[in-house]
């Protein structure tokens, strides 16, 4: 049949031009597809392969039995105190209540039960201001996504903090929801189709010529920031100091902010590394060295007992904030690290090529080689922030109540005294459900933005 | 940068007319003048206000602590130590037993890196999906959780005392710790370790030479297994000849406990398997890295020209991918040194926990202990990069 | 980092020139802020619980809530901090705590060295020793070359050291900062003995999965006297939080309690009438007010209130009263205030 197509198409092909169409494929041989065929290339291709595929499989039933018959088969689940589960079944099983019953404070601490909400309206702003950037058809992504990571601070803080607020914490609030505001409409517009919400705005106000546009669209955000304030000024929370701020939150408040700081600052060290003033030079690898050669563990110690007797006396120093420089700090030595990285494998005609251009020192960096090295460096950069995540266990040693602290108060709790594997457990899996989503979306990422330099 | 070169180039034929701003060179300087008196400012500030508080509050400050007698006992000391030794011996303790881990470790972390990274790389399905699982869970909790873990673990694995699990009496294991025989050295064995020393010098520079008559001539002389044989012969040889001047000091249950012998405690397994574990992934990962970094067109060129297997892994393969691999390693085992810090939570007595906690708990001297404990890091860290970078810039790719 | 380095050294330079000023009152402050800033522990049953509904209780912290009382007249006015034990005593000298309440012991050094002052002793505790029961020991003296389990951070390691030193016998120390790994490790049989203070091994053992196969040897080896603390040049505060204590007491030794404060207040007894502010000016010469001790007994109960709600017999923790030393020096205890006057 193949034939025929063949003789056909050349007789036809010399009168007019016709498709050519391929032969349909062979099935692949038999022993290439298939159970069996996957068992045998994949399992077992030969003796110690065989063999270690058993040894695989042994490890790893070992491992997941004794994991279920401790965490389901044997565990208790109903039980209102640690005494009645170990006259259950000792330590053969875990004990889940105790958990349960603490689960609100591993996730907010010891923040008011009935302010909650607040934690939970913050984190749903945060997902919904960064939801343009999955948006196929939004074109203001990377200014959509710069506003959040600068203004979301600004609007969380006070959400989550409260109190009475004086005329510049307004402004600054306002700002911060007006950033919010503005994303939220450009995400809108842009979906429909209209464009940018500003020049929407300077059209529907009747704007024709470009420069008229920009002027009314100013016009526009100043409006937006005029409703802000009205709705600031009409929002009071009350306080809520941040000694009682802990668990999951804490964790997620210390190392969103570690996050956010240590990409600019260690942009800044590590260009202020490379350059070529030396005193500049000198005193940003002094402080990278410095802050990259000590234990986490002994700066948070330093910042936490040390700080209140470098200010002078009666300045005091937020504990939390305190914690939060000294992981700000050294993760930005890391990061500046990374940074320095890729910069030295953007190739040097590149340097060349945009100075020939006329570019000058900060267009060139932040125009051309930048954006290059940072597309290399997700990986690791990626890779910090987990590590930060991770590393931000050991606020509870400067007696924060984060995750872990909370975790292990458990433990003292008169009820549930000497509950501590299970709470460990819970929180293993938490970390590991925010860590591992983290490096899937890094790799997803770096696939895509790869795509275009594949071979 | 060579923007700021060009830059300056520009500037100078104005040099002589124009403004002295547009000068690159004084900007510069101004630049870092400023930030100069900023740093030396603020610098003169917190010193003037810590000294101010310091004295307001009545804190002392100082190192006469460290000739004061400690008074507590450490679990576990690589240097002998007694409760009526000073605070500054407590310290060598401290930082002769964070090394002991860190070195333990690397070497430990180092081999199951191997292991794993090729395991990451295996055809068998089950293998390559088992290590990349063993790496995601490890890589993605925290290791303070993971060292909590791993010694639980011991502890629900390893037997008492008396149930001891027994090698011809010679080595134990149980939950105290593993146990095993101490070497005595006797006379004569002083005259054994100098001709260890020259058999291996002698291995040495045999492989040295065959190197280089490799590198001058293209022939290569089987030189490196004889070497090697001679380094382990002689030196046995020689054991046996002196009379085998090394004794071993047995551990024997007593009482509690086993006495003799050397000891290592559970705390120490099981800070060293997590330490090693945990940053086994990273550098499996890099080692993954290195190899798939290697364009499979030069293992093929390598068989075209008839190069054996064996060969190209160790001329062609392994030198690019150490170029690859060993930067990021040396980082991680600086990371594991600065990790083992943890060992806190379980009661090894490594530096910050016998000195950042429990001398400063003892002696209350806050500032000094932290200062000396920073310092050691650093010293150790600042040691290591800078050997980083003198190799970093030998293997450096040439730019022209 | 450079700065802070250097800093140290700068310092050390100074330190030989430090001489103890006036710091500033911390009474005013504590007043200015609204809170007390009371640093207790990590959460330990019995002296600083946090319960799962996020609330503290417990022996030191009704000491904090009584002092609050004393000031502001709301035993609520309390910012608690919990700090671990490695921070404690630098976390009170940089200013951030106002007071410490928590089970730490007042011994020479640490009053006359790291500017601390101790406000007096709200519990008299002493390091005990705990051993499985099939190991059929009846006796410290008989524990010679064991492997003994201590936290790390605390007196009792330096106890236990002294212990054995004394006795010319040997041990082997396990150390954790974290008491759960110990009790784990003394549970599976990493250590022979498991040593702290007494009122905090009943707690523990009360944890065991088979509390009866373990047995708290009867010697104490070493003195514990627990007590709040403050800062070293703040006489005042000091005083303020040394009365509250002692008001405390003398409140159970009158038989004064939260419930018939009132009807006190109508007393002929001149102890009582002194206690209460009806009679004297104790309060006002501190910065208080005549009536602060009535305040703190509503806010908080006197000692015996708070001992039984906290870890009296019939809560978890179970440390018997009677006969112990924490009991009235009427009752064969050596608890004693000096007199109210």
């Amino acid at each position: 049949m193949a034939k025929e197509q063949k003789t056909s198409g050349a007789a036809a092909g010399a009168a007019a031009f016709k498709t050519f169409t391929p032969m349909a494929a062979r099935p692949a041989p038999k022993d290439l597809t298939g159970v069996t065929a996957w068992l045998r290339t994949n399992l077992f291709s030969s003796v110690p392969s065989a063999l270690l595929t058993f040894l695989g499989l042994w490890i790893a039933w070992s491992v997941l039995s004794a994991l279920v018959s401790w965490g389901w088969v044997n565990a208790v689940f109903q039980a209102s105190s640690r005494r009645e589960c170990l006259d259950k079944v000792g330590l053969s099983g875990a004990c889940w209540p105790g958990v349960v019953v603490w689960i609100p404070n591993l996730i907010y601490g010891l923040y008011p039960k009935d302010q909650v909400w607040r934690i939970n309206w913050g984190a749903l702003l945060l997902i919904v201001w960064l939801l343009p950037l999955w948006l196929p058809r939004v074109q203001s992504k990377i200014i959509i996504g710069f506003s959040t990571v600068l203004l979301f601070p600004l609007l969380a803080s006070y959400l989550f903090l409260g109190g009475p607020k004086g005329w510049i914490w307004t402004a600054l609030i306002a700002v911060g929801l007006t950033g919010f505001l503005w994303s939220l409409l450009t995400a809108a517009s842009e979906s429909l189709g209209g464009g940018p919400f500003l020049r929407l705005a300077a059209r529907l106000m009747g704007a024709k010529t470009a420069e008229e546009e920009a002027q009314r669209g100013r016009l526009a955000l100043l409006g937006l920031f005029a409703i802000a304030v009205l709705l600031v000024t009409q929002w009071n929370l009350d306080f809520v100091p941040t000694r009682v701020w802990g668990g999951l939150f804490l964790t997620l408040v210390i190392s969103g902010f570690a996050i956010t700081f240590s990409l600019p600052a260690g942009i800044i060290l590590a260009l202020g590394r490379r350059s070529k003033m030396p005193v500049i030079s000198l005193l940003c690898t002094t402080f990278i060295e410095l802050f990259r050669s000590v234990p986490l563990i002994t700066i948070l110690f330093m910042f936490n007992t040390m700080l209140p007797l470098f200010l002078p006396a009666g300045v005091e120093v937020n504990q939390l904030l305190r914690a939060i420089v000294a992981v700000c700090l050294f993760a930005s030595a890391y990061m500046a690290e990374i940074v320095r990285g890729g910069l030295q494998a953007i190739p040097r005609g590149q340097y060349e090529a945009a100075s020939a251009m006329g570019l000058g020192y900060w267009q060139s960096t932040s125009l051309i080689i930048m954006p290059q090295a940072l597309k290399i460096m997700i990986p690791n950069i990626v890779g910090i922030f987990i590590g930060l995540l991770k590393d931000t266990t050991l606020v509870s040693i400067v007696g924060l109540f984060d995750l872990l602290s909370m975790a292990r108060a458990i433990a003292r709790d008169p009820g549930w005294i000497g509950l501590f594997l299970e709470p460990m457990f819970f929180i293993t899996v938490v970390y590991f459900i925010f860590c591992f989503a983290m490096s899937q979306y890094s790799m997803s990422l770096e696939k895509r933005l790869g795509a275009g330099e594949r071979r | 940068m060579a923007l700021t070169d060009s830059g300056s180039m520009i500037a100078q034929p104005r040099q002589g007319q124009g403004s002295l701003l547009n000068n690159a060179a004084f900007r510069a300087g101004v630049y870092q003048a400023i930030t100069l008196a900023v740093v030396i400012g603020g610098f003169w500030y917190l010193v003037n206000n810590t000294i101010t508080n310091m004295s307001q509050r009545g804190m002392a400050a100082g190192f006469d602590f460290l000739t004061a007698s400690a008074g507590f006992s450490v679990s576990f000391t690589l240097i002998p130590y007694k409760e009526s030794d000073s605070y500054w011996r407590v310290f060598q303790v401290g930082m002769a037993n964070t090394l002991l881990v860190a070195a333990v470790s690397a070497a430990l972390a180092t081999a199951m890196g191997l292991i794993i990274g090729l395991a990451r790389l295996s055809n068998n399905w089950v293998i390559r999906n088992l290590s990349r699982w063993y790496v995601e869970i490890l890589r993605n909790t925290p290791l303070l959780l993971q060292i909590i873990a791993w010694y639980f673990g011991v502890f629900t694995l390893l037997p008492n005392p008396r149930a001891s699990m027994n090698w011809s009496d010679t080595f134990f294991l149980n939950n105290r710790g593993l146990y095993f025989p101490a070497p005595v050295p006797e006379s004569g064995f002083g005259i054994f370790l100098a001709i260890l020393a020259i058999s291996i010098a002698g291995a040495a520079g045999v492989i040295l030479w065959g190197r280089r008559r490799r590198l001058l001539t293209g022939r290569i002389a089987p030189v490196a297994l004889p070497a090697l044989a001679a380094m382990v012969i002689v030196p046995a040889l020689a054991f046996l000849a002196l009379g085998s001047p090394l004794a071993f000091d047995r551990p024997a249950l007593q009482g509690f406990n086993f006495r003799g012998g050397i000891n290592v405690p559970p705390a120490f397994c099981a800070l060293v398997i997590a330490l090693s574990v945990y940053t086994s992934c990273f550098i499996a990962e890099t080692i993954r890295a290195g190899i798939q970094s290697v364009g499979r067109g030069q293992t093929e060129a390598a068989k075209a020209l008839g190069v054996s297997s064996s060969r190209t892994m160790q001329s062609i393969i392994l030198p690019q991918a150490l170029r690859v691999i060993i930067p990021p390693s040396i980082s991680q085992y600086l990371n594991l040194t600065k990790n083992s810090s943890l060992a806190i939570a379980i009661g090894f007595p490594d530096l910050v926990s016998v000195w950042m906690n429990t001398a400063l708990n003892q002696s209350g001297r806050a500032i000094p202990i932290v200062a000396m404990t920073m310092a050691f890091y650093c010293v150790v860290s600042l040691s290591v990069s800078l050997l980083l970078n003198i190799y970093n810039r030998r293997v450096l790719l040439k730019e022209r | 980092m450079l700065k802070t380095i250097l800093s140290f050294v700068a310092m050390t330079a100074a330190a030989a020139a430090t001489a103890p000023a006036q710091a500033q009152a911390t009474l005013n402050q504590v007043k200015a802020r609204g809170s007390l800033n009371c640093q207790v522990g990590t959460p330990t049953a019995g002296f600083y619980a946090l319960a799962a509904d996020g609330t503290w209780s417990g022996m030191d912290v009704d000491m904090c809530r009584a002092v609050a009382a004393a000031v502001f007249n709301d035993p609520k006015k309390v910012q608690f901090q919990s700090v671990t034990s490695a921070v404690r005593f630098t976390s009170l000298a940089n200013g951030e705590s106002d007071m410490l309440s928590r089970t730490t012991t007042w011994t020479a050094v640490r009053d006359t060295q790291l500017g601390l002052e101790f406000a007096g002793i709200n519990f008299y505790d002493g390091q005990g020793l705990m051993v499985p029961k099939a190991a059929n020991i009846k006796s410290a003296k008989e524990l010679n070359n064991a492997t003994v389990c201590v936290l790390t951070g605390t007196t009792t390691e330096l106890n236990i050291a002294d212990f054995y030193r004394a006795n010319n016998m040997t041990f082997k120390a396990v150390t954790a900062e974290n008491e759960n790994v110990l009790i784990t490790t003394y549970l599976g049989g990493g250590c022979d003995v498991y040593t702290n203070d007494k009122s905090g091994l009943a707690a523990i053992r009360s944890a065991f999965p088979k509390p009866d196969e373990h047995m708290i040897l009867p010697e104490t080896i070493s003195k514990e006297p627990l007590g709040p603390v403050v800062r070293h040049g703040d006489q005042n505060w000091g005083d303020i939080v040394r009365w509250t204590l002692n008001g405390l007491i003398e409140a159970e030794e009158g038989g004064v309690t939260s419930a018939n404060v009132d009807e006190m207040l109508k007393s002929t007894n001149p102890a009582i009438k002194r206690l209460l502010g009806v009679e004297g000016n104790i309060g006002e010469g501190m910065g208080l007010t005549k009536d602060f001790m009535v305040r703190v007994i509503k806010g908080v109960g006197n000692y015996g209130e708070i001992y039984e709600r906290n870890v009296g017999a019939k809560t978890p923790v179970n440390i018997p009263r009677d006969g112990s030393l924490n009991a009235l020096w009427t009752k064969g205890g050596i608890l004693y205030a000096p007199p109210f006057r």
